[in-house]
């Protein structure tokens, strides 16, 4: 019971002091003082209070969609074992119904943004689904030869790389840790794909997808990207969690890496400029290669003998 | 079994009694008969589906055919399940779409006479058991809807389209044809279960006729790259017709390859991979198409073409599964592919409807002349968009139930088996998942461009209102039939376990059966957690109703956007496009602005078909080269004409003496 209720804070709260990780780092590298880092939990909380403008163009979809793509992450955040290591629904090919999920949330991101008839906004929309199409292959082909290993079809298969594959499991382990990291950039929009503080539509990609959302939409777009991009630290800290450990230094372990990878996260964007429109294509292929990689390798561990 | 022949007797008679009466009264008579023959249908083939049984087949002797049987076993009833709903909607949906060609003699008259004989020729194609009659029937379902796309024969591009589909038909008669002759010859009857006897004992005759029918039966169905005919003639045909055509007509093709593979018993390796590389081509190329095309209904012909790939991919993995004696795997495919060829049925319907729907009352099929439609049309809109989830795999809908079928038979059939199976079902596994992104690119923009945003034309803004409750209905069934196969996967799975049984042991049917039972009843109650948390999310924003107002879209301080800032479709999927230019061929058509004061200017680019035009055009050029030169002999002379077949005669005479000795 204690642990379901540290998992539920764990999955509403802790992205947004995630955020305020990667600020302070960032403002660190920058040389400044920073803001704390509950202040993009307050920022939520204020725009969730105020007034929503919508366009006189939209439809029910545009009103809908926050809200739809606030119940896929929270859904697919069911299949992601969090602090105490272990998921709600523990269900076969979960890995399939979580990217799917999050698909379905996608799905209604696009469409509202083309609700607004704004050209930014389509922009946008272009953008993401693109980008999206490269990621998931990708990421398929990692999960399934991983779990190809252990022959266990959830994300609980992380926990096997080692026992399954020896000495290759190391290599695994980063290997995989790469392409989920490359992911939770791509999904986080974070530097150096995306620029979330980037003040010229014509650069963004997530951001101008929601130029006209506001108030509470708004608040629930943010706490949704908030945890998409937790759910990707979370399986990144999965990997790196041994087996066996006891209750309390898993959940200590989770948290520490959780906060290293977010300060990891704030170095990247510090030290990387974000890409040409045209050369994060070539940084999304890396992701495919690695999970070439992971593929290739699973395949000498398996068949190598 | 009487009652299958009965619907088809009625079906029949209603053909005939449309020539005779009112044309006022052709559409409402023929939906009655289809309904009444629908339920003749329905009913026992849900008997078979449910018990898992076969009917008694019934035998007629004719000094042609030889014994003539028709008979349903599980296999044909789920077809016949698909027809008989399929059809009866796609008819009661043609009550208020044609009503505009009425009394304008449009030959309603004959568009009923072929509709009738389509749907009559599609069970009997799925009941019949001999060989030379099923071709016939084949032959009759291609023709009749040859005739039907023809319905706005006066546009050029659609007898264009409706010559094109009677070639590609024939084409795959050809195959079949040459199959059936070939098993005939050995089998010395035309009884499907003596082409099994013989099939099972020779294994070289065995993969030559499983080839041939592939080829015969894929044509019809759409694989790549035998797909040519469908995207044009579905555009071309009255959208009920390319609902039935894409829904339901295709999957005979669909069908005729699990006939054959039933005959065949367990196929060899190289057959399996085979089916498995083709349907990997079909659902990319399918789908990579899809994207860049702005005529909608052209749109959904290729996403057709995807989601046979989907279904051949299911087939595949059976086949694999059936080849490495891996049952589970071959369950979890077969499952897969039969229950995405119901599902396929279902949304794909419900999206040439809806699509129907937007042509009737914009007159237009093309995307980029649409847009904000949802405030004009929003019942279609909101069920356009249902479908648009449905059809790119997304849970909660049936569309996602039966890719995550197919996904699990390629992940359990990884293990415990050589290397080449392994990275040929991991590049499966990966062309799926690319496929499902780029349904969702492809009917993001579908959905967003025709029904959101802001009316692009004066098209839009003339829609008066939505469209009325008999052209609603059917779509709203379908719709919620969408819904609730992905709601209560549980249920509808055991109407496609039992088809599986054509493929696998009996014997280990059952634990078979349970494991995959309790998957989808998994992934059932997963679903309604999420339906829970959505409705208590939806709950939730409305109590806290913050308080709202309306402005214009935001445009950089701009407060007078127009229409025409909108991304148009061509600009939604030009990044993608631009990113696989090799896989494309772009012809655009420009005309610049000249002159100090430039008039009319305009840019077009249309994105051609790659196989049509570096494999199918310079076939057709080579044969024109060589057909051309027999043009001297077909001159228009009758006398030379008649010289001709005197010739012929005594030639035919001279030989049969000198050799018929």
């Amino acid at each position: 019971m204690l642990i379901t209720l540290l998992n539920i804070f764990i999955l509403l709260i802790a992205p947004f002091l995630m955020i305020g990780v990667i600020k302070k780092t960032k403002a660190f590298w920058a040389g400044r003082k920073g803001v704390s880092i509950f202040q993009p939990l307050w920022d939520c909380i204020r725009l969730m209070k105020k007034t929503s403008v919508y366009s006189k163009t939209t439809s029910w979809v545009f009103r809908v969609a926050p809200l739809i793509g606030f119940v896929s992450v929270l859904f697919a955040s069911l299949f992601v074992p969090l602090a105490n290591g272990e998921a709600v629904i523990n269900l076969q090919f979960s890995f399939i119904i979580f990217a799917y999920v999050l698909g379905l949330g996608k799905f209604f991101a696009l469409i509202s943004a083309l609700d607004t008839g704004s050209s930014f906004e389509g922009m946008g929309a272009s953008r993401e689904a693109c980008f999206s199409t490269i990621v998931e292959p990708a990421f398929f082909i990692a999960l399934a030869s991983i779990s190809a290993l252990s022959q266990n079809y959830t994300f609980e298969s992380f926990k096997y790389i080692l026992s399954e594959a020896g000495i290759y499991g190391y290599l695994l382990i980063a290997l995989m840790g790469v392409t989920l990291f490359i992911m939770l950039l791509i999904e986080g929009c974070r530097v150096p794909v995306d620029d979330p503080n980037t003040h010229l539509e014509l650069t963004m990609i997530h951001e101008v997808m929601i130029l006209d959302n506001s108030g509470i939409d708004l608040g629930i777009i943010t706490w949704t990207a908030a945890i998409k991009m937790f759910l990707f630290e979370a399986l990144i800290a999965n990997l790196l969690i041994p087996l066996g450990l006891p209750i309390i230094s898993t959940i200590a372990l989770f948290l520490t890496i959780i906060t290293i990878l977010s300060i990891i996260v704030g170095t990247v964007e510090s030290a990387i400029a974000r890409f040409r429109m045209t050369h994060i294509f070539e940084f999304i292929f890396i992701m495919s290669l690695t999970a070439l990689l992971i593929l290739a390798l699973v395949t000498y561990r398996l068949y190598g003998n | 079994m009487e009652y299958i022949i009965l619907s088809i007797a009625l079906l029949f008679l209603c053909a005939i009694l449309n020539l005779f009466i009112n044309e006022n009264w052709k559409l409402k008579v023929s939906t009655f008969f289809v309904f009444v023959s629908s339920l003749f249908a329905l009913v026992p083939s849900l008997k078979v589906l449910i018990f898992g049984t076969t009917l008694t087949p019934l035998m007629f002797n004719s000094p042609l055919f030889g014994t003539i049987t028709f008979s349903m076993d599980v296999l044909s009833a789920l077809f016949i399940l698909i027809i008989s709903i399929l059809s009866s909607l796609a008819v009661l949906y043609s009550n208020e779409y044609l009503e505009p060609y009425l009394s304008k003699n449009r030959g309603i008259a004959f568009h009923c006479f072929f509709l009738m004989l389509l749907i009559a020729a599609m069970y009997g194609v799925v009941i019949a058991r001999n060989g030379l009659f099923f071709l016939v029937i084949w032959e009759i379902m291609s023709l009749s809807s040859f005739f039907l796309v023809l319905f706005e024969g006066e546009k050029k591009e659609t007898r264009k389209a409706g010559i094109k589909y009677l070639i590609y038909m024939h084409l795959s008669v050809i195959f079949l044809m040459t199959m059936f002759a070939i098993l005939t010859n050995v089998a010395g009857s035309f009884d499907f279960s003596k082409y099994a006897d013989v099939l099972i004992k020779n294994s070289q005759l065995a993969n030559l006729v499983f080839i041939l029918g592939f080829i015969g039966f894929g044509i019809k169905a759409g694989f790549v790259p035998f797909h040519n005919w469908l995207p044009e003639a579905h555009p071309a045909a009255p959208s009920h017709v390319s609902g039935m055509m894409s829904a339901v007509m295709i999957k005979t093709g669909i069908y005729g390859i699990l006939r054959v593979l039933s005959m065949i018993g367990v196929p060899g390796k190289t057959l399996s991979y085979l089916v498995l590389a083709i349907a990997v081509i079909t659902v990319l190329y399918g789908v990579l198409y899809a994207i860049t095309q702005h005529d909608i209904k052209k749109l959904l012909a290729y996403s057709s073409i995807e989601n046979i790939g989907i279904i051949g991919l299911g087939i595949g993995v059976g086949m694999l599964g059936m080849t490495y004696g891996n049952t589970l795997v071959s369950v979890l495919g077969f499952s897969g592919a039969l229950l995405h060829v119901l599902n396929h049925s279902l949304f794909k319907g419900l999206m040439f409807l809806t699509a129907g729907s937007v042509y009737l009352k914009t007159h237009t099929r093309n995307i980029e002349f649409l847009g904000g439609l949802i405030k004009k049309m929003p019942y279609t809109g909101m069920m356009f968009i249902l479908g648009s989830v449905a059809i790119s795999g997304l849970p909660p809908f049936n569309g996602f139930i039966s890719e995550i079928l197919i996904y699990a038979g390629m992940l359990l059939g990884i293990p415990a088996s050589e290397i080449s199976l392994f990275i040929v079902l991991i590049i499966s596994i990966a062309a799926l998942a690319l496929a499902g992104t780029m349904a969702m690119l492809c009917f993001s923009k579908a959905t967003g461009i025709t029904f959101l945003g802001e009316s692009r034309t004066e098209r839009v803004n003339n829609v008066i209102s939505d469209v009325g409750i008999t052209m609603l209905l059917p779509i709203g069934i379908l719709a919620f039939c969408s819904l609730m196969i992905g709601l209560f996967p549980q249920y509808i799975i055991k109407l496609v376990l039992v088809p599986t049984m054509m493929f696998i042991d009996v014997e280990m049917m059952n634990d078979m059966f349970y494991s995959v039972v309790s998957l989808t009843q998994h992934l059932s109650w997963c679903f309604f957690i999420f339906l829970l948390i959505l409705i208590l999310v939806i709950a939730l924003r409305l109590v806290i109703n913050r308080k709202s107002k309306e402005y214009v879209t935001w445009g950089c301080g701009y407060d007078r956007p127009n229409a025409h800032m909108q991304y148009t479709p061509s600009s939604f999927d030009n990044l993608f496009v631009s990113t696989l230019k090799p896989l494309f061929k772009r012809v655009s058509h420009i005309k610049k602005p000249k002159d100090l004061f430039p008039k009319d200017a305009y840019f077009e680019l249309e994105i051609e078909d790659i196989e049509e035009a570096y494999i199918v055009e310079p076939i057709i050029k080579l044969d024109e080269k060589i057909l051309s030169k027999f043009e001297r002999i077909q001159n228009g002379n009758m006398q030379q004409y008649i010289l001709f077949g005197l010739i012929f005669l005594v030639v035919a005479i001279v030989g049969l003496i000198l050799f018929g000795g």
